[in-house]
This record gives C-alpha cells, structure tokens and sequence, in this order.
C-alpha cells in the first residue's frame, strides 16, 4: 500500500516539475514556401515531430501554433508534389521554410511520418510498417496482417492451406490488393495470393477501408491493400533471413540490391519456403496443412535521373506446389474409392510492371504517369477425383495526369485506362471461358481549404464489352475539427465481376457439386462509412483512438449457397439483399517509452439472402476482440511482441437432417488466439523465436466424413478454427545496410 | 607443421597485440566529434546506429552543436573505430568524411547539403 502512496507522491511531484514548462509555451507561426518560385503553398502539413500535433497552413501559406507540445523541438512539413523537410525549431517563433519540388509519382501519397493511423490522407488509412511486419512470424503477405485489428486473415478449407483476408466482414476478393500502387494478384490468383508476396520483400502496407480512389478502377468494395515494396534506391545492400518451424516448414529469403549507376539501382529478393513433414496434429488421417515448395523470383529496377522522369520496373515469376489429404497419399495415385484421398496444386505465374512519370519543370504539381502490366497465371488442381485447371492472361494500361485548377486548393487527376483479361477455366470436365475488353476513363477532384476540410470526388466511366457502361462514382470527405479530432466520410460504388471457382476454391474440398449458370452478373455494391480518429496525450505520451463504421450493400452479389443443400454448391444471382456492417473501435496508447498497447473491439453483422432467405454469412462471427502488446527497449536491442485476438460465436450450417425446411444453423462457441514473439537485434543480425496459436487451441473433426473421403458426405470447407495447433518457431536475420 | 607453427605464431601476435591493445584503452573513456547531423532524425539515426556499435556505453548529439559525445570502454574500441562508424552511418565526424553509399540512403531531410536549415 505505502508503495503506491509514494508512486502518488512522485507522480504529484512530477506534474509540478512539468507544470511550469506547460505555463510557459509560446506561439509559433510560419509561412511555407515554394523554394524557387517564392510563392505561399495552401494546405501544406506541419507537424511537430514525435506528436500528433498538427496542422496546415493557409491561403497564405501561414500556419500558427497556439502551443509548443513538450518536448517537441522539430517540425515536419509537407505537401503533394513537393519533398517533406524537417525544420528545427529551437526558441524561434517566426518561420519561412521553402519546399522543394518533388519529381515523385505518388498516386497515394504516404508522407514520411510513421504514425500507424496517417493523420493526413482523406481516407481512413493505416500503415503496416517495416518495424510493424518484423513483428509477425516470417513469410508472408497472410502473417503481415497478425498485429493488424482492421484485417482478418481466415483458411478457407482444412485441406489445401488457403488463406485468405477479410475486410469489414467481406471476403478478400471485395478488398482491392495493389503492389505499389498497380492492381496486381486479382482473378484466378485470389485463393492462394497472400502466399505470393514474401514479407521480405515488403517495405510497408497501408491499408485504405471503405471507398477509396476512381484511380486504381471499380474493383475495390469494402477497400484497398497496397503493398509498398523495398526500394531498390534505399534498401540493404543484402538481407537474409532464415525461418524453421516446430512443423518442420522452413523459408529462406535473400534479397541484394546494387546501383548501376548513379541513376539506374535494382533490388533482386528471392524466397523458398518448404514443407516435407507430414504433420496429422489432429489424428483424422488427413494432414492438417499440405506440403509444399515454392520458388519466388521479384526483381525491381528503377530509374531516378535526378530530373523530371522516374521510371519504375518489377518483374516477377514464381512456381508453387502443393499436396494434400490423408497421410498416405502420394503424387500421382489414382483418385478411386480405396486409395487415398489427395489433393494437388501448381501454380506458375509470370508477371511484369512498369511506372513512369514526368514532373512538368514549372509546375511541380503537375505531373504525368504511365502504369503499365501484364501477368500469365496458370493452375492446374485436383480435388480427389476432381480437377480444376485455370488460366489467365490480364493486361493494363492506366495513364495519369495530374494538375491543378488556378491554385494547389483545388487539384484534380485525371486520365484512361484500358484492362484487358482472358479468363479459361476446366472444371470436372466443364470449360467456362471470358474475355474482358474494357477501356475506360476517370476524374477525380481534389479541394483541399487552408485548414481543415479536403474533399474529393471521383467519377469514372468504363465500357464493359460483356456488360456495357459501368459508372463508378466515389466521395471521401476529411474535416479536421482540430488537428487532433478528424472526421472522415466516404462512400461509393464498386463493381467486379465474381470467379465463383477461384474465390471459392475451398469449397472444392468436398464432394459437393459446383452449380455454375450462365446468366451469372457482374457484382455490384454501394459502400457507406466514416471514421472518427482522436490523438491525444496522455500523462505526456500520445495515442490515438478510433473508430469507424461501414455498410456495404449489395445489388448484385454472385452468392455461393452451401446451406440449401449439402451435396451442392449452388451459385445465384443475388435474390434479395446481401449486406454488411461493420463497427470497429480502437485504442492505441504508448504505455510507457518501451510498451505500446493496441486494443480493438469489432463487430459485424453480414447477411445474404441464401433460397429467399435473409441469413447469417456462416462463419463471421459478430464480435471479435483484439489486443497487441509491443515492447522494446532503447533502440530495438530487444523486443517482444505479443498478441491476442477473440472471437465470439458464429453461425455455421447444419449439414444432417437438411431435406427439413426452412434452412438450419447452428452456433459454434468463441475461442482465443494468442501470438507471441521475442527478438534480439545485433548490429547485423537479429535473432527471433516465437509462437502461433500458443494455447493450441484446435477445431474439433474440422473434416466431416474425413474417413469417408469419396462419400457424398464429405466436406472439409466447414472451417471456423485453427487445425493446427500450437507451432513454435525460429529464424535469424542478417543485414548488410 | 610448418603451416601448425604460423598459425601459432600469428595467434601468439594476436593475443600480444590484444592485451597491448587492451592496455592501452580504459574502461570510461569519452570522445567528441563534431557531426554534419542537421536535423532530430540524423539524432535518432546517430544514437542508434552507435548503440550497436561494440564498446559503446552512451552516445548522446548535442543538436545545437552537432557534437556527438561517445562513452566507450577502451579496452573494446577505440576513437578511430568510432569515428569510422559515424561515417558509416553516413555523416562526417570532425575531418574524416561520411562514407558516400551511407549518405546517399540518408532521407532527404538528414542531407548536410539538402537542408536549409
């Protein structure tokens, strides 16, 4: 007891230390300039670095602060088009700094600063950081999401290791995935395509939720994951990093870059990861996650002359396969009733991209960009006795210009695109074929007032040679209250149009027969939310909270209806309504200099008319909980890292007795997941150990019928829980800067 | 053989230099340098990157001055060892200059010649 009187004492004695330095700030005003012209720039950032304290300046180009947060002594100012600058501010009370002009192309533009949720983009953003994606096990895109609230990653079937994200209780396929901007890992590639980035070769993810930018195309529905990569200009010369887990899978990631010149530099990053133990945990005969090999090439040149061009190219090419089912399957054998049961994938895929833009010498906020890409994705599978070969061919052209309307308060962006794809696909001996033309054209508008209010409207038109004019228009409203309080409203269309093969290819795993018609129409959707982010100090650190809400409504959904029947997959037009609502809120405190805490509470309501009938998505639970616990000490020497998530019950359909009508459910009770993982950094190595799922918590028989493998009933998509239990695992890291 | 007894003659010399080296630094020495660090970032960079370095009890940058005090246990580094890895890190320390693959992946705003500050 005395202890905590005497933690009283000195935390009264404290506040009166600090109280003084309080009673004593001062104003601080500025103005924010272009370097060489010498004109005022509206709207530019300024943030006291270290804080959340921020603000922008005005149609003058000035900016005030009332008050000087403690402790804070530079400031970093930026604004589009030009290069952020950090200014020290040392006692002075008047300012003039002058930007220079940046010949970057940033269609979304990240400043520098390495808050998690941006205080400066109109969307509701976050950034997944390089420090953050240290944290999960290694390697890739599905486990950089570990110490994420706002994205779920599930497995999609207890067979074929699947994974995949979850955004606003939606399946990944409604979240639009771009690497570096570009639309990338779409179609065919969506079941396995968290597998396909190694998060070696990642630098940052941000996360855009709800309706973003006209900019990338209508794909997105509930929001956009862009994966940042390395940057051939900034990154180590080489990394290594080396993983084993407790289930014998291993990794094995280099990645070097070299400059060829002052202008040329490239980053070559290379991934294996493999898993020949044959791991049955759970003792149903079949393994709990398949085994596999996979090759990953990613190679990125760019060009920085210094000027007005920068030219960006990645090439990539990667070979993967699996094998699955009961334990004493081998590749190859016959698919009948006595043998075992297996299943096999191989997926090879080749995919190239390039950026170029030129920034217009007089006006650096004018600017023009060419994105171009191209992919081959080919997979070849059997389920058991049911085979399913895929191939696509997509292309895009998307060419960008960027200005501004009189002065830098009103820019806009505009430009064409055009995205071809060539879709064959064999199913059980069924060929479905598609071929996409579609150019198409966008508008976005940018006001952004000298204070606190940026608005923004898209408008884009797409011709559609299947299904003639699509519309896509897409509002994001940001008002900033104070630079601490910020309000965030954004709303929109999205339209895509389904692969119900690929985006459901967990549901393969079974004996149920895929009913695929033809007059199956494209997905369309409107998205309505906001957000609202608070920074604020607290005992002098700072932390943020926020929360947001989305609803999603369908007027078309391809709906894959499991519950009608249990020995078919049957897939309709949407007959009805389908919707979403999705509630999040989110604490991010720094506890003390080495412990941050990050707490979320979530929940969803999803909902799809299956048969006429208004039910439960199965599976998506309506609550969920969400705590990360990060520590480290001074300089990164060590940290730790630990992280829990809960889920609460979840709808799942009855497969017995389902000749009975109306349709039936059933609950399945709420299980917790904790991560945890230690790491050591040295100057050129770190060393890490961690573990996944550590109190093993595992779904009971998650494969029913699963020692009746070629029976009617058997179904191994029935998954809401882990199949493996706990997994420990080790690696190292070494880095040459 | 002949190799057996260069190797135990080089170990031999080894061992010498290290103690004559060992000798010759104490546990609590302190070096300044002066630094091209122009902003609260190259502090971060400088204090950081120096932590990892061996020997290193404390390094704090004075960012007025741009003075760079090294607390160091002698018998580990010595000031030469340090000042070079303040180059690496990709600033000047007094006359020696940053090491120029370190200066070129500085940020922007970390630049001595970049900054107006």
């Amino acid at each position: 007891m005395s202890s905590y009187i005497r933690q009283a004492a000195w935390a009264l004695t404290l506040l009166g230390l600090l109280l003084p330095f309080l009673a004593s700030a001062q104003t601080l005003t500025g103005r924010v300039m272009d370097q060489e012209k010498h004109t005022p720039l509206i709207g530019a950032s300024v943030l006291w670095v270290g804080t959340t304290q921020a603000t922008s300046t005005d149609a003058d180009g000035f900016f005030t602060f009332t008050k000087i947060p403690s402790g804070a002594t530079a400031l970093l100012i930026s604004y589009i088009g030009y290069k952020p600058d950090t200014v020290q501010v040392q006692g002075q009370q008047n300012l003039v700094i002058r930007l220079k002009a940046e010949t970057d192309l940033q269609e979304v533009t990240i400043t520098g600063k390495q808050d998690r949720y941006s205080a400066m983009t109109p969307t509701n953003s976050q950034v997944i950081t390089s420090k953050d994606l240290l944290k999960s096990a290694c390697c890739n895109l599905a486990e950089s999401f570990e110490t994420n609230a706002s994205v779920e990653v599930s497995t999609t079937d207890a067979v074929s290791g699947a994974k995949q994200i979850q955004m606003l209780g939606l399946d990944g396929a409604y979240t639009l995935l771009t690497i570096e901007n570009v639309p990338s890992l779409r179609g065919l590639a969506t079941p396995y395509r968290l597998n396909y980035l190694s998060g070696t070769y990642i630098d940052a993810i941000d996360i855009i939720k709800g309706m973003g930018s006209v900019l990338n195309g209508y794909e997105s529905i509930s929001g956009q994951v862009n994966v940042r990569l390395k940057d051939p200009e900034k990154t180590d010369r080489l990394h290594v990093n080396l993983y084993g887990n407790s289930l014998a899978k291993w990794d094995a990631n280099v990645n070097t870059s070299f400059s060829l010149n002052k202008k040329i530099s490239s980053v070559l990053m290379l991934h294996t990861d493999q898993l020949s133990n044959r791991v049955d945990g759970n003792k149903d005969g079949f393994l709990d996650i398949p085994l596999g090999k996979h090759y990953n090439v990613f190679n990125k040149w760019k060009y920085n002359s210094g000027g007005p061009i920068i030219s960006e190219l990645g090439v990539q090419v990667l070979t993967e396969n699996r094998i699955g089912g009961q334990k004493d399957f081998r590749s190859g054998m016959a698919q009948v009733e006595g043998n075992p049961y297996g299943t096999e994938s191989e997926t090879d895929r080749v995919s190239a991209y390039s950026k170029t833009s030129y920034t217009f010498k007089s006006k650096p906020y004018q600017s023009i960009g060419l994105i171009l890409s191209g992919t081959n994705h080919q997979f070849d599978s059997h389920y058991g006795p049911r085979t399913y070969f895929g191939e696509q061919n997509s292309g895009l052209a998307n060419l960008i210009f960027q200005s501004a309307f009189g002065n830098t308060a009103h820019t806009y962006k505009t430009g064409l695109s055009y995205q071809y794809e060539d879709y064959d696909e064999t199913l059980a001996g069924k060929n479905y074929t598609r071929q996409e033309l579609v150019p198409g054209a966008f508008f976005e508008y940018v006001y952004q007032n000298s204070k606190n209010l940026t608005l923004v409207g898209g408008l884009r038109a797409d011709y559609h040679n299947l299904y003639g004019w699509v519309y896509t228009p897409r509002f994001n409203v940001k008002y900033d209250f104070t630079p601490n309080t910020i309000l965030r409203l954004a709303a929109g269309k999205g339209f895509r149009v389904a692969n119900p093969i690929a985006e459901n290819v967990g549901s393969l795993v079974s004996n149920r027969e895929f009913m695929i018609p033809d007059n199956l129409r494209p997905e369309k959707a409107w998205n309505v939310g906001g957000s609202f982010t608070q920074y604020f100090t607290l005992g002098e650190r700072t932390g943020a909270f926020i929360t947001d809400y989305y609803y999603t409504t369908f007027q078309n959904q391809v709906v894959p209806d499991m519950y009608s029947s249990p020995n078919l997959v049957i897939f309709t037009n949407l007959n009805g309504r389908s919707f979403s609502k999705s509630f999040q809120a989110e604490v991010q405190y720094e506890l003390t200099s080495m412990l941050d805490v990050k707490a979320a509470y979530k929940y969803f309501d999803v909902r799809t008319s299956y048969n006429g009938q208004l039910l439960q998505r199965p599976f998506i639970p309506n609550h969920r909980a969400f705590l990360n616990l990060g520590f480290a000490t001074p300089f990164d020497k060590w940290r730790a890292d630990l992280t829990a998530q809960w889920f609460g019950e979840r709808t799942a359909p009855v497969m017995e007795h389902y000749h009975e009508s109306p349709i039936k459910t059933r609950t399945v009770s709420p299980y917790a997941v904790f991560n945890a993982q230690v790491t050591r950094a040295f100057k050129l190595w770190e060393v890490y150990l961690g573990g996944e799922n550590l109190l093993g918590y595992k779904q009971k028989n998650p494969i029913i019928a699963a020692d009746r493998p070629f029976s009617q009933d058997f179904d191994a998509s029935m998954i809401w829980a882990p199949i493996t239990g706990r997994i420990i695992y080790a690696g190292l890291r070494f880095t040459i800067k | 053989m002949k190799t057996l007894k260069t190797l135990l003659f080089s170990l031999l010399l080894t061992a010498i230099s290290t103690v004559g080296f060992a000798q010759g630094g104490k546990k609590n020495e302190e070096v300044k340098f002066k630094t091209s660090a122009v902003c609260g970032m190259c502090k971060a960079t400088i204090e950081k990157g120096l932590a990892y370095e061996k020997g290193v009890q404390k390094a704090t940058l004075d960012e007025n001055t741009k003075v760079v005090t090294i607390q160091f246990n002698g018998s580990k580094t010595d000031a030469a060892k340090l000042k070079k890895a303040v180059n690496d890190l990709g600033y000047d320390a007094d006359d020696s200059p940053a090491t120029a693959r370190a200066y070129e992946r500085l940020d922007e705003c970390c630049k001595k010649d970049k900054g107006a500050h």
